[in-house]
């Protein structure tokens, strides 16, 4: 009974970590703008409209995040091996990998941008010292945050992975999560501000971001400022309750019978589908249809 | 798919071709017999298993509804992000899962294993909506079919002007569950593979127990699971060319063609990882 109340503990905390982890990790990739919205802030100085967003996205956040957090697991492991405290490894391993993704930002950047240069975009060295740093400060908290929920795994509930594997593993699931739920309030709701608000972008208005502040030219600040207040949340709450649900069925359950995790997950989903449906049809009763259904069955 | 139009209509089936096919049978071909001549028929079998994984990978990631750049403006449905790169989610989280049950035997590994990749992607998939609906305002709708195949909803006056349709209709729900439980149980059998063979050898050539190579076997299976994950989910993507929508997609058709190249691609990549011992053998 005691290991399943210090198991359920652990959860509880590798959940806290992945809900922060999820929320500095959207807040950093659409403060770089590295999700797929970057697409629009590539597109528009071809479409005329120069603006001072942040350009870094050379890969997708899975991939990026995978590397960065693997790179911090693997030193953390490094330096636990040479027999220095935990939690000091994993901030030295956290550390000397946001160092990676600060070059990664300014290189893609500066490459990024640079490749705009006949559209008139220019490269604007204030924006690379202002935001690299908030980016990489970010990139710490999401990447310190999964590192130690990998070691609590392995270490306090026994996974059997060694801690670089673990951190690859959940470092792509983290930019999984984190770009599947913040990118569309990042895309949609800041970037096209301007355009309706409870309707998608029109395909003509591509291109046409919103460049303008309160007080002069939008940068990523602002954006992060924005994102930080919903898509980033909510990209911590769906990673936290992934990497929850995920160890808290086999923690509490796997003593109980060697199925029941796997049944808990299956009724976890079944829980999860009634509260999509439940949205789902409340949005189509709250928002009604755009058009008279009768117009558009042809 | 273009920046300024979204995914290009184009659902034809698109079967193999001729001669791939024939490339194919004949690549699965010599790695079989090529693992059978290294180790025997635990070789052979465990290479069945790493095609049957690899299939399965190739298969999952056709339901996973995937909008990328158009679905982050809401100008198409589907989840915001690349289809390769969701998927590794969801069937890596499920390998976690599946791996973590391994010593309780094959078929709780397995389920394990699906269930995690299908766990993911139910609260990813839920989460979407969560933001379409109350940060964004605007409700699920499908721009491939005009009525949702599950629930019966209709779609076309619910996509808003100059769209393409919007949010995970409940269809897309369902495929990006099924989807990340077939990646799950793909990753999670490929790495149970691997393990058995590694397990099986490694104490032999290095001459030493089973518990003092645990931890190195662990390792190169999960790292070769990865691996194969990540290839034949690219390949998957590929064949997908862009975005879609999830089972009900005209795209999802054409899946044999992926199915046949990820059988082709892990039997290569497969004798790799399983010849890998008879290398350390060698030297």
């Amino acid at each position: 009974m005691e290991e399943i109340v210090f198991g359920i503990g652990i959860t509880a905390l590798a959940g806290a970590l992945a809900t922060v982890a999820g929320a500095a990790e959207d807040t950093e990739s659409d403060i770089g703008s590295q999700g797929d919205p970057n697409s629009q802030v590539q597109l528009a100085p071809q479409m005329g409209y120069i603006h001072r967003i942040f350009n870094k996205a050379v890969a997708g956040e899975p991939p990026a995040y995978g590397l960065w957090v693997a790179l911090g697991a693997g030193l953390a492991w490094a330096f636990m091996a040479m027999q220095i405290n935990p939690i000091l490894a994993i901030v030295l391993g956290s550390a000397l990998a946001v160092f990676v993704q600060g070059v990664y930002a300014t290189t893609a950047y500066l490459g990024r941008t640079a490749s705009l240069a006949k559209f008139g975009q220019p490269v604007y060295i204030d924006i690379l010292k202002s935001m690299t740093t908030v980016t990489m400060a970010h990139a710490f908290v999401a990447i310190f945050t999964t590192v130690a929920m990998c070691h609590l795994m392995i270490s306090a509930l026994g996974h059997p992975f060694p801690l670089p594997l673990l951190g690859l593993v959940w470092g792509i699931a983290l930019g999984a999560a984190g770009s599947a739920t913040g990118n569309p309030f990042y895309g949609k709701e800041r970037q096209y501000q301007e355009q309706k608000f409870g309707a998608g972008v029109p395909i003509s208005a591509s291109g046409n971001i919103v460049r303008y502040a309160e007080a002069g030219q939008r940068n990523s600040l602002d954006n992060g400022f924005f994102s930080a207040k919903l898509g980033g949340p909510a990209s911590g709450i769906c990673f936290g309750l992934i990497v929850f649900f995920e160890l808290w069925r086999t923690v509490v359950f796997e003593e109980l019978n060697i199925w029941g995790p796997i049944i808990v997950g299956i009724i976890v989903i079944l829980v999860f589908a009634i509260i999509d449906r439940y949205i789902e049809v409340w949005a189509r009763k709250t928002f009604g249809p755009y058009t008279a259904p009768e117009e558009a069955s042809s | 798919m273009s920046a300024l139009g979204g995914p290009a209509q184009t659902g034809g089936v698109q079967p193999p071709t001729g001669m791939g096919l024939v490339l194919s049978i004949v690549l699965i071909i010599v790695a079989l017999a090529l693992a059978f001549f290294l180790v025997q028929m635990a070789g052979l079998i465990a290479l069945v298993g790493i095609i049957v994984g690899g299939v399965l990978i190739a298969f999952g990631v056709h339901f996973v509804p995937v909008g990328g750049a158009p679905a982050a403006m809401g100008q198409a449905p589907g989840i915001a992000t690349g289809v390769a790169m969701l998927a590794a989610g969801a069937g890596l989280a499920g390998l976690f899962g599946g791996a973590w049950a391994a010593p309780f035997g094959f078929a709780v590994a397995l389920a394990g294993g699906a269930v995690g990749g299908g766990l993911l992607m139910a609260i990813t998939c839920t989460m979407v909506n969560v933001i379409y609906v109350f940060g964004m305002g605007i409700p699920a709708a499908s721009g491939k079919v005009a009525k949702d195949p599950i629930t019966g909803d209709t779609f076309p006056e619910y996509k808003s002007q100059g769209t393409e349709g919007h949010g995970l209709p409940f269809i897309s729900w369902v495929g990006g569950v099924i989807g990340g439980a077939l990646g799950g149980l793909g990753g999670t059998l490929i790495y149970l593979e691997l393990l058995d063979i590694y397990q099986a050898q490694l104490p032999v050539i290095l001459n030493v127990t089973v518990e003092q190579i645990a931890s190195v076997a662990i390792s190169l299976a999960g790292i070769f699971a990865v691996g194969m994950f990540l290839m034949n989910a690219v390949l998957a993507a590929y064949n997908i060319t862009g975005t879609i929508e999830g089972p009900h997609d005209p795209k999802f058709k054409r899946f044999p063609r992926a199915v046949i190249a990820a059988a082709a691609a892990s039997a290569v990549a497969g004798i790799f990882a399983i010849a890998l011992l008879g290398l350390v053998g060698v030297f």
